[in-house]
């Protein structure tokens, strides 16, 4: 067994040198991501995005709120309109994601104790820049009423201790667990390059298994491996799965240690678990290349299967917002059992004792990785036995 | 006259010569009929509730005053929060949040009532999941309306106190007032703002990686029928329109189920003029298409093009300008996006639909689209003759 373990692997690397290129392609695939993805969202949080003003009024006061806004972080005056129908079709066009309007006699009205009222109106067709500059819009809209406040009282001769305390009686002290900075890298990365790698290990499994049927090499395949169908399958897998993991742990260590993602667990735990998802991945793929014998399907469904993971992993969209039963359909994806374990880990620091149901799931899938080699043994038994009854609608189309 | 008419019926034996093709490959009906008509139903099922409601939340009440219980009270009642537990120490709500039975921790400290008391501000602290985007925005949103609701309490109480009027109380604490209007997704749903984008990419994709498989397979086993003998030495041009035709008239229904019946019947956002629509789409398909063949003329096995391409649609969906905006992209991106089809198309396909843009609002991108459209019919017939020259070198 060890010998037939050994011939197979030395088949593999033969094969692998001949034809290296998918594996270079899909190398480069991941080093473009992890660049692509880091150099992307380098701020963090979007900073000084668009925004315009309406100004009905032109006086010092909706001067001193266009200075204030200025003044942010969150956002930038690119332009100043007469009215609202240019503001709205300057969002249209995208060259604003909010505008404030500023109604005609605001100091007038506010020098009369009126309560006059600015408008805020922000895009939500782009939710992330919408509610950034929103929530940017509306804090100065506060800080502006208690400016005003402020000096009314002064003007009433408060204590300046005690005007804090009126202006403000509550205030919200938010501890963003695990991101200080709020920032918006942490989400989306750390949960979607170890998507994109898994997506990549899933088809390039299916690809493998299936390309030994399209090629007819089967029965080659499980001649070395004397016909042990496990063994065969862990030979030929083996130097991907080193590779894939081996990418997926370096990954993290730009992700944790290079962009200093928050990590309060053990590097070792989490490297642990892109193993485990690129095993589950190759799992899944031997399952889904032995249950379709045609290429053409396989691949395709891999491809329709792979690309739903990072919906249902739950990473921008919470599962728990899900219907129930696509709750459960959420587990059937590997990249989601991932992405409780980094939460778990990453996160919370949290120890085995919590995220053990995780390492189950990773179980199941190699369960259905062993149903994948027990179907496929039962394909080469009928190749062995000269009926090639299941296998040949493929091998046929080759012709 | 003649020769014209030859040529719309070489036109014709090319175009159904594709047809044909297509229907005879399972893997390419599968990405083009089952995809995307699979993936909008299952957006539709898991995006269904728009936004992250009633998110359980622990209290940590050491102040026992009747405000901290008043904002408690407050806090169950937003539609966002649901307050599912109340613990007595720190250490309680931790282990909670650890578990994630809860996914943030309001703390309020034992002096809370006394400083407000005191007209001293009085601090809460909020502790929140960062697990998911949508935790934290949704946490904020219900917390910080809270905030602003018990803070204008708080001054009407004491302005009341201080015996003013209604009115002049009115004045006192709200200045200047401002009133906000969210346009477009009212509600700030993630549907709404999502799937749209999503749709567009499904059909550039599943175009993109079908072209490929078909022009792969093709390659790989060297298959010619679907070109008539006396065309395969050049007529470059012809053989693209037949093509494109083909490949046009397929998606025509994919693109109306799509994008025009299937918003209508889940609710997602439509406001967009059909004319307009369709008028924006053309140049979309057509630029994919030439796209894609362009592309696919690099790959020379079947199956290549979707091992090594299928993590660009996550790459493409950042590159479009819907999660990340454009006006923050580093400039070298911004350039790069310009590149693919489906940046344009997203964001045109948004502001028509979603915002209910005319063509110009989306001029620059419809411009680009049809530019786009040039460069690769240009490109495809180049690549296509360069083929064909390849391969008769080869047999020769």
């Amino acid at each position: 067994m060890k010998q037939a373990f050994i011939d197979t692997l030395r088949r593999e690397l033969r094969e692998f040198s001949r034809r290296p290129r998918y594996v270079v392609l899909l190398t480069l695939g991941l080093v473009f991501s992890y660049t692509f993805f880091l150099t992307l969202m380098h701020e963090g949080q979007p900073a000084k995005l668009p925004i315009a003003i309406v100004d009905h009024d032109g006086s010092y006061l909706s001067r001193r709120l266009c200075h204030e806004i200025e003044a942010t972080q969150g956002v930038h005056i690119v332009a100043v309109y007469d009215n609202h129908a240019q503001a709205r079709a300057a969002m249209q066009r995208q060259e604003i994601f909010a505008f404030y309007e500023i109604p005609e006699n605001i100091y007038a009205d506010l020098l009369a104790f009126k309560s006059p009222r600015i408008s805020l109106y922000a895009s939500n067709a782009y939710l992330m820049p919408g509610s950034f500059s929103y929530k940017s819009l509306a804090t100065i809209g506060k800080l502006a009423a208690a400016a005003v406040q402020r000096e009314v009282l002064r003007k009433k001769g408060y204590p300046e201790k005690q005007i804090m305390g009126i202006i403000q009686p509550v205030e919200l002290d938010t501890h963003p667990v695990s991101n200080a900075e709020t920032s918006y890298q942490p989400y989306v990365l750390t949960t979607v390059l170890p998507g994109i790698l898994g997506v990549m290990t899933l088809l390039f499994t299916v690809y493998k298994v299936s390309d030994e049927r399209k090629r007819r090499t089967m029965a080659d395949w499980m001649r070395t491996a004397q016909g042990n169908v496990p063994v065969a399958l862990a030979a030929k897998l083996l130097p991907y799965a080193l590779w894939f993991s081996l990418l997926g742990i370096l990954g993290n260590i730009i992700l944790f240690y290079y962009a200093r993602f928050t990590l309060l667990g053990s590097f070792f735990a989490l490297s642990l678990m892109v193993v485990l998802l690129v095993l589950a991945q190759q799992a899944m793929g031997v399952f889904l290349a032995a249950l379709i014998p045609e290429q053409h399907l396989s691949i395709s469904v891999a491809a329709i299967y792979g690309m739903l993971s990072f919906t249902m992993s739950g990473f921008s969209y919470p599962v728990t917002n899900m219907p129930p039963f696509l709750q459960a359909v959420s587990y059937l994806f590997p990249l989601r059992h991932y992405y409780l374990g980094y939460v778990d880990i990453a996160l919370y620091g949290n120890g085995v004792a919590y995220y053990w149901p995780v390492l189950v799931g990773f179980a199941v899938f190699l369960l259905l990785g062993m149903a994948g080699a027990v179907l496929l043994s039962r394909e080469t038994r009928c190749i062995r036995a000269g009926i090639c009854a299941c296998s040949d609608s493929s091998n046929l189309d080759v012709l | 006259m003649n020769k014209f008419l030859q040529r719309l019926i070489d036109i014709w034996e090319i175009f159904a010569g594709e047809v044909r093709y297509v229907f005879h490959d399972g893997g390419v009906l599968l990405l083009f009929f089952v995809a995307t008509l699979l993936y909008p139903f299952i957006f539709a099922a898991v995006y269904h509730s728009e936004m992250v409601l009633d998110i359980p939340v622990a209290v940590v009440d050491q102040s026992h005053s009747a405000e901290s219980v008043r904002v408690i009270r407050k806090i169950d009642a937003t539609p966002e929060l649901t307050v599912r537990y109340k613990c007595c120490t720190m250490d309680e709500a931790e282990r909670l949040m650890r578990e994630h039975r809860v996914h943030a921790v309001i703390l309020f400290p034992r002096d809370y009532g006394a400083r407000i008391a005191r007209v001293e501000t009085a601090r809460a602290c909020l502790f929140c999941d960062m697990s998911t985007f949508l935790y934290y925005r949704s946490v904020m949103t219900g917390a910080s309306n809270v905030l602003v609701d018990e803070m204008k309490y708080i001054e009407l109480q004491r302005c009341e106190q201080m015996g003013l009027t209604e009115a002049d109380a009115e004045g006192q604490v709200t200045p200047i007032g401002y009133e906000d209007v969210k346009l477009f997704n009212a509600p700030g749903g993630f549907t709404s703002f999502l799937v749209p984008p999503l749709l567009v990419l499904v059909i550039h994709q599943t175009l993109f990686l079908g072209i490929g498989v078909l022009f792969g397979t093709a390659r790989e086993r060297q298959h010619r029928q679907r070109i008539p003998i006396r065309l395969r030495r050049g007529a470059p041009i012809r053989i693209m329109v037949g093509r494109a035709l083909a490949y046009l008239l397929m998606y025509v229904p994919v693109v109306f189920i799509d994008l025009f019946v299937l918003p209508r019947v889940f609710g997602f956002p439509h406001i967009g003029s059909i004319g307009t629509l369709i008028g924006f789409l053309l140049p979309f398909l057509l630029a994919t298409i030439f796209f894609s063949i362009t592309m696919a003329g690099f790959f020379r096995e079947r199956d290549t093009i979707i091992v090594t391409c299928i993590f660009f649609s996550v790459i493409l969906l950042f590159l479009s300008g819907t999660a990340w905006p454009q006006s923050n992209m580093p400039a070298v991106w911004r350039w790069f996006s310009y590149l693919f089809p489906s940046t344009p198309a997203i964001q045109g396909f948004i502001r028509i639909n979603t915002m209910g843009a005319h063509l110009s609002e989306v001029s620059f991108e419809y411009l680009l689209l049809w530019f786009q459209t040039g460069v690769y019919f240009f490109t495809a017939c180049t690549s296509l003759r360069l083929m064909s020259w390849l391969r008769r070198k080869q047999i020769i």
